[in-house]
């Protein structure tokens, strides 16, 4: 963990626009100097989890057969 | 078979990682292709390794012009990382100092370069300086706009419309397959990546690619597990199937392995992605379907193998989303097309390059930083399928029963069968189901047939309650390079019967020609110095024709060809595109 000041943060309102813009951190909030999302840590990585959502198959391999018969 | 190219940059400011990332490589039995920036070759341990990566594992040296800095460059490049972005002063006094410094350390030209793109200037400077160059890094498949939205349009790389797969670059447009030997330039370029034929097309080329840490950027792994970096390959190995063959490669950057600001991950997560992703590549090196090849290794095959001519398609199904959506590429020498399966089989993105369009890029040039191959049809960036005001270019069959339409974008079908030659390939589509409110259905079975000489032909099959059915083929196009439209003035619109041909200039008065049995519907578009033609096979006969201009809220033509399907429940329209 003393690595974990080193981890940067996208707005996750930006990225579901599919626009990288880092965050900038004052007193534990994260802000976005794009647009006006701010949230804690901990919101936002419950907003990562809702975009990623969308990526139903996320976690299915689909070897070489499976897509011929996709 | 698989062949595979595993590319590395050198980095000073992050050696070990390079070190580390060839000698993850070398433990798994296969070699890469080194590049080594200009200032990288005034690092002697840095050439020292090289050499000794040569000579232990068969890896190649190349030059990367990917970032243009280092002694004596400083003051000519002043910070600008991209080769196709100088005028052609400055692109030749950069590669002459990068090349003859290559040549001091290496006693021999590079016969292998790297950049994210060369426009038909770069490309030009590049042989003349170093004519033994055969293998560049030529382009990075569709991106463009997507990738400058979401990179806060700040990132300057537009160069859509390109061959996905590996390609001879022609001279007047490096993008543009060459035809023959006079019209090539020289090289064999492979793409920057191998990208998701059905992802990069509908969103940012970036995320969905080739380079497991990108997908990290993306947001598609969970943590260190992400099926995706492996489904990619396969989708690849899938397309030997039609062409016999099929390419990929890989080109992580050290910055993708260490902190990075794209990425909500330690470094350990994209170090073991791309593990698993070598890991994967030996094992299918072990199972003979995979060979490791430098890039020049590749660029010899390449052309040994691969005639200028050869049609390559690409059958995309989606994955990430399990939306399982079909999506058909053709490329040849006179056009690249896409075919969308989910909106029934609507051409949702055209390039006639037929039109042979000449391009270069930088400060010098009309085109400045826009090294894109010009569309006819790009239905992401030019609106498709209406959905909110007038639709935008694509192409679709209407059918019309009782004054009630249906058109077969909202019909989705998959894609049946493919085959794939040297005189061009077939498509075939499942039937798509038009339902009518009166609740009378007609099935639409579509096959493409897409020859060399920019020949599409699209024969329909209906079947089902067709009785009073009419129905119309419709081509709704704009030339263009990004979302925004350009200035359509001087495109001419024409109507051809027996008796004659009617013509009109884009005026932007949303006017129409109108024929009743039509020998051609046509429009002349010198943006892209092509003309689209639709003309009825033989034996179809179309009842009438269309061809209409749009106007500044709809800044497209529209051309059609309508049948009576009481004539005939089959007919076949060609759409010819020619210089």
């Amino acid at each position: 963990m003393s690595d974990h000041h080193r981890i940067t943060k996208r707005c996750p309102v930006c990225f579901s626009r599919d626009i990288d813009v880092l965050l900038t951190q004052r007193d534990g909030i994260w802000a976005c100097v794009k647009c006006s999302f701010n949230g804690t840590e901990a919101e936002i990585r419950g907003m990562y989890r809702d975009i990623q959502k969308k990526y139903h198959g996320m976690i299915e391999r689909y070897t070489l057969e499976d897509q011929r018969k996709l | 078979m698989m062949k595979l190219n595993i590319f590395h940059r050198t980095d000073p400011g992050r050696y070990e990682i390079f070190k580390r990332q060839q000698d993850l490589v070398h433990s798994l039995g296969m070699k890469t292709s080194v590049f080594l920036h200009y200032f990288d070759l005034f690092q002697d341990h840095i050439v020292a390794d090289a050499l000794a990566y040569q000579a232990a594992f068969g890896d190649e040296i190349g030059l990367a012009l990917n970032r243009l800095e280092g002694p004596g460059m400083d003051d000519i490049s002043r910070g600008l990382e991209h080769i196709w972005l100088f005028d052609e002063e400055q692109k030749r006094q950069l590669m002459e100092m990068a090349l003859s410094k290559f040549k001091d350390v290496f006693g021999r030209m590079p016969t292998a370069v790297t950049s994210y793109h060369f426009d038909s200037s770069a490309l030009r400077i590049l042989k003349e300086i170093a004519p033994e160059v055969e293998g560049i890094v030529g382009g990075c498949f569709e991106e463009g706009v997507r990738v400058f939205h979401g990179c806060n349009h700040s990132w300057y790389l537009f160069n859509e419309g390109m061959p996905w797969g590996p390609w001879f670059p022609a001279k007047g447009h490096t993008l543009r397959p060459a035809a023959e030997t006079e019209d090539w330039s020289g090289v064999v370029a492979v793409p920057h990546l191998a990208r998701d034929m059905s992802l990069s097309f509908e969103g940012r080329n970036d995320f969905w690619a080739s380079h497991p840490p990108n997908v990290i950027r993306g947001m598609g792994n969970d943590a260190s597990f992400c099926p995706y970096d492996l489904n990619l390959i396969d989708q690849y190995r899938m397309q030997a199937d039609f062409n016999g063959h099929t390419y990929y490669n890989t080109f992580v950057g050290t910055q993708w392995l260490t902190w990075n600001h794209n990425s909500e991950y330690p470094p350990e997560v994209a170090w073991e992605l791309y593990t698993k992703q070598l890991t994967y590549f030996k094992q299918l090196k072990e199972q003979g379907e995979l060979e490791d090849l430098t890039l020049t290794e590749y660029a010899r095959w390449h052309k040994e193998s691969r005639p200028f001519a050869e049609p390559e398609v690409y059958l995309a199904k989606e994955m990430l989303y399990q939306s399982h959506k079909h999506y058909f590429w053709h490329i040849d020498t006179d056009l690249r097309v896409l075919i969308d399966a989910n909106q029934g089989g609507s051409i949702g993105d055209l390039r006639a390059y037929i039109g042979r369009v000449e391009k270069a890029t930088g400060p010098d040039t009309p085109s400045r930083e826009n090294g894109a191959y010009p569309y006819l049809i790009q239905s992401q960036y030019r609106t498709g399928y209406p959905n909110h005001s007038f639709d935008g270019s694509r192409t679709t069959l209407k059918l019309v029963k009782n004054g009630e339409e249906v058109d077969l974008c909202s019909t989705p079908t998959k894609v049946a069968s493919v085959e794939r030659s040297s005189a061009g390939s077939r498509m075939v589509l499942t039937p798509a189901k038009a339902v009518f409110p009166d609740g009378s259905t007609v099935e639409v079975e579509t096959t493409y047939t897409i020859e060399p000489g920019g020949k599409i032909t699209i024969k329909r099959s209906l079947s089902g309650d067709t009785e009073g059915i009419l129905a119309t083929e419709y081509f709704k196009g704009a030339p263009g390079c990004t979302e925004y439209p350009i200035d359509l003035h001087g495109i001419q619109l024409q109507v051809m019967d027996a008796t004659g041909t009617q013509e009109m200039d884009y005026l932007y008065r949303r006017r129409r020609l109108e024929v009743d049995a039509p020998e051609c519907v046509a429009a002349v578009v010198p943006q892209v110095n092509a003309r689209v033609m639709m003309s009825a096979a033989k034996g179809a006969k179309p009842s009438s024709g269309l061809a209409r201009e749009g106007n500044l809220f709809e800044p497209y033509f529209v051309l059609e060809l309508t049948y009576d399907t009481n004539t005939s429940t089959e007919f076949s329209t060609c759409l010819i595109i020619t210089a």
